[in-house]
């Protein structure tokens, strides 16, 4: 007992300085990951004034005229508006386009199956900014350079291919013999999709939906090359030309930004685990 | 089967997903290598000039500089944001209080739009009244004030920070995956046997996700050649092409100069450049790997 009580005393200062210094480096880390974005947060309710001369902490006084500022020159409603649009209609057809054809080539067995996936899935090692010339031609010709749909094409033929992959790994592991009680029940192909397998895939269709939300949200170059009317501008792109236009606003762009983050700050908060799921899957396999 | 038969069907319900798959990512693909064979402004008749474009494009020193930019991208990504991952992963899975909270910050930056975050670090890394430079200030370091983005010797070292910034979160994420499946025993065995810490980290620990780290490195690598967008809004290549990337390299032929054919062959270079290096980093740990 006694010799017990002497190692823990002589064990307990060193223990406590190793992870006294493991917690000191983990703060420094979440320090230096939330800063930048709680820095901009906060400095978006401060005067210009005020952001000139103390930068490092919390406002005085909280000053709305940023959002304000922002939310009329940015154009930010719009801006909201064509994103919210865009990710939404993208997402469901990329999925629904997907899932389908997931459907086909993980539970049917025909001679090109093998060949159509890997077509699908070699989508995913196209660096895509190598199609942003040739992609800006073939919208031209076809007319669709800056019109409310232009984005959803790239978007979605480029987010099938992890789409597919998810979802084809996801239903090949389904038991053979679904489908085959449904058509002895009188299913169709389409209704089977529909009515079962649909509803079996839900937590991999709730990961491809987060993570193709995440995609189209956050997407830049196509919007850049594709649309130059700022009535069909994203955000991304609505916010890029907003802080190269008024570039000595800082008021103004931070809260811009602060905007633009917070649904998917909050989005994130509220379905982290998902999200990180499916970010991280996408990631690995893509 | 029914009034289609079983192809018909199967056809039916592919043929959505893969209309639209050929035709905006394939197709664009493969009219690049067509265009790059090309001299052309992108309004006006095209002229064949065969591999024209790209004999100039390999005594361009213009674009072999984007080149050499794009490889810093690269080994700075891998050789900034694997060990900090790593150590950070580590030492989360000591089964600490509070490891939900380092996790989620963590990764808020992975889920932030890439244009926020340079838009963001833009604002920090202005010289007048950017944080860094206050921060120096304050501190008393005020001659390490710099203009971090206006300056060619510093312009590159601060995109890649932020660069680094950006993905370390993915990777710790994925690291720390791994690590959940390392399973206890091992570990407090080799500690029983008086290993040291340092001891079964190194070899024990380490060995055991050697996997992961190697499709971390892999995806590290290909991720970092897609980088386009955050050096496009921070300083859009400059000052004096210390920061162009090739996809930039390439953005501004095409768009600003208007040389379409030469644009395009600097497409298929990245293409290629892309597939190979990804191909042969593969093969070359994965043999390493077994």
């Amino acid at each position: 007992m006694e010799l017990l009580n002497r190692s823990k005393l002589k064990l307990y200062p060193r223990r406590s300085i190793k992870k006294t210094s493991i917690y000191l480096i983990l703060f420094l880390f979440a320090l230096v990951n939330a800063y930048p974005i709680l820095w901009m947060m906060i400095n978006s309710f401060k005067s210009e004034q005020e952001f000139l001369t103390n930068q490092l902490g919390f406002p005085h006084t909280f000053v709305l005229e940023n959002y304000v500022n922002a939310w009329e020159t940015a154009n930010l409603g719009v801006l909201f508006g064509n994103s919210i649009f865009i990710c939404i209609t993208a997402t469901l057809i990329t999925v629904l386009f997907g899932a389908l054809a997931s459907f086909f080539l993980a539970r049917f067995t025909f001679k090109m199956s093998k060949l159509v996936y890997t077509f699908f899935i070699f989508g995913m090692l196209i660096p895509i900014h190598a199609t942003l010339v040739p992609m800006f031609i073939l919208m031209r010709d076809l007319g669709l350079l800056d019109t409310p749909i232009t984005l959803l094409f790239p978007y979605i033929a480029f987010h099938l291919p992890i789409t597919i992959f998810l979802l084809t790994s996801f239903m090949k592991a389904f038991p053979k013999d679904i489908e085959e009680s449904a058509i002895m029940d009188g299913c169709g192909v389409f209704r089977i999709f529909w009515s079962i397998i649909l509803p079996m895939s839900r937590p991999a269709l709730a990961t491809v939906v987060i993570l193709n939300f995440i995609y189209n949200w956050n997407e830049f170059s196509f919007a850049l090359v594709l649309i130059n009317d700022p009535a069909f501008q994203t955000l991304p792109l609505g916010l890029a030309s907003f802080a190269g236009q008024f570039t000595t606003n800082y008021g103004a762009q931070m809260a811009g930004l602060t905007m633009s983050l917070i649904p998917i700050v909050v989005f994130y908060l509220f379905l982290e685990k998902e999200i990180v799921k499916g970010m991280t899957a996408g990631a690995v396999k893509g | 089967m029914h009034l289609l038969g079983k192809k018909g069907i199967i056809i039916i319900g592919l043929l959505p997903a893969l209309l639209f798959y050929i035709l905006f990512a394939i197709y664009p693909i493969i009219q690049s290598f067509y265009y790059s064979f090309m001299q052309w402004d992108g309004f006006s008749e095209m002229t064949f000039v065969g591999l024209d474009n790209f004999k100039e494009l390999f005594q361009d020193s213009l674009f072999w500089n984007s080149v050499k930019n794009n490889i810093y991208v690269v080994i700075a990504s891998v050789l900034g944001q694997i060990p900090i991952a790593l150590l950070i992963a580590l030492l989360l899975n000591r089964k600490l209080k509070g490891v939900r909270f380092f996790r989620t910050i963590g990764f808020l930056p992975v889920v932030l739009s890439t244009v926020v975050i340079s838009l963001t670090w833009s604002l920090m890394y202005n010289s007048k009244n950017g944080m860094i430079n206050q921060l120096l200030q304050s501190i008393g370091l005020r001659e390490l004030a710099q203009n971090w983005l206006g300056d060619p010797q510093w312009a590159m070292i601060a995109v890649l920070v932020t660069v680094i910034w950006q993905f370390v979160g993915l990777y710790l994420i994925i690291f720390l995956a791994a690590l959940q499946n390392v399973p206890d025993e091992v570990i407090e065995a080799a500690k029983m046997d008086g290993a040291s810490e340092w001891a079964t980290t190194w070899k024990i620990t380490i060995p055991m996700i050697w996997d992961t780290i190697i499709v971390a490195i892999i995806l590290c690598i290909s991720g970092s050649l897609k980088t386009f967008d955050l050096i496009y809004v921070m300083t859009n290549g400059g000052p004096s092409h210390s920061t162009d990337v090739m996809a930039l390299y390439m953005f501004q032929e095409t768009f600003s100069q208007l040389n379409y054919g030469y644009g395009s062959a600097v497409s298929v270079f990245i293409f290629f450049f892309s597939l190979i290096l990804i191909f042969i980093v593969t093969k070359v740990l994965g043999k390493k790997m077994i």
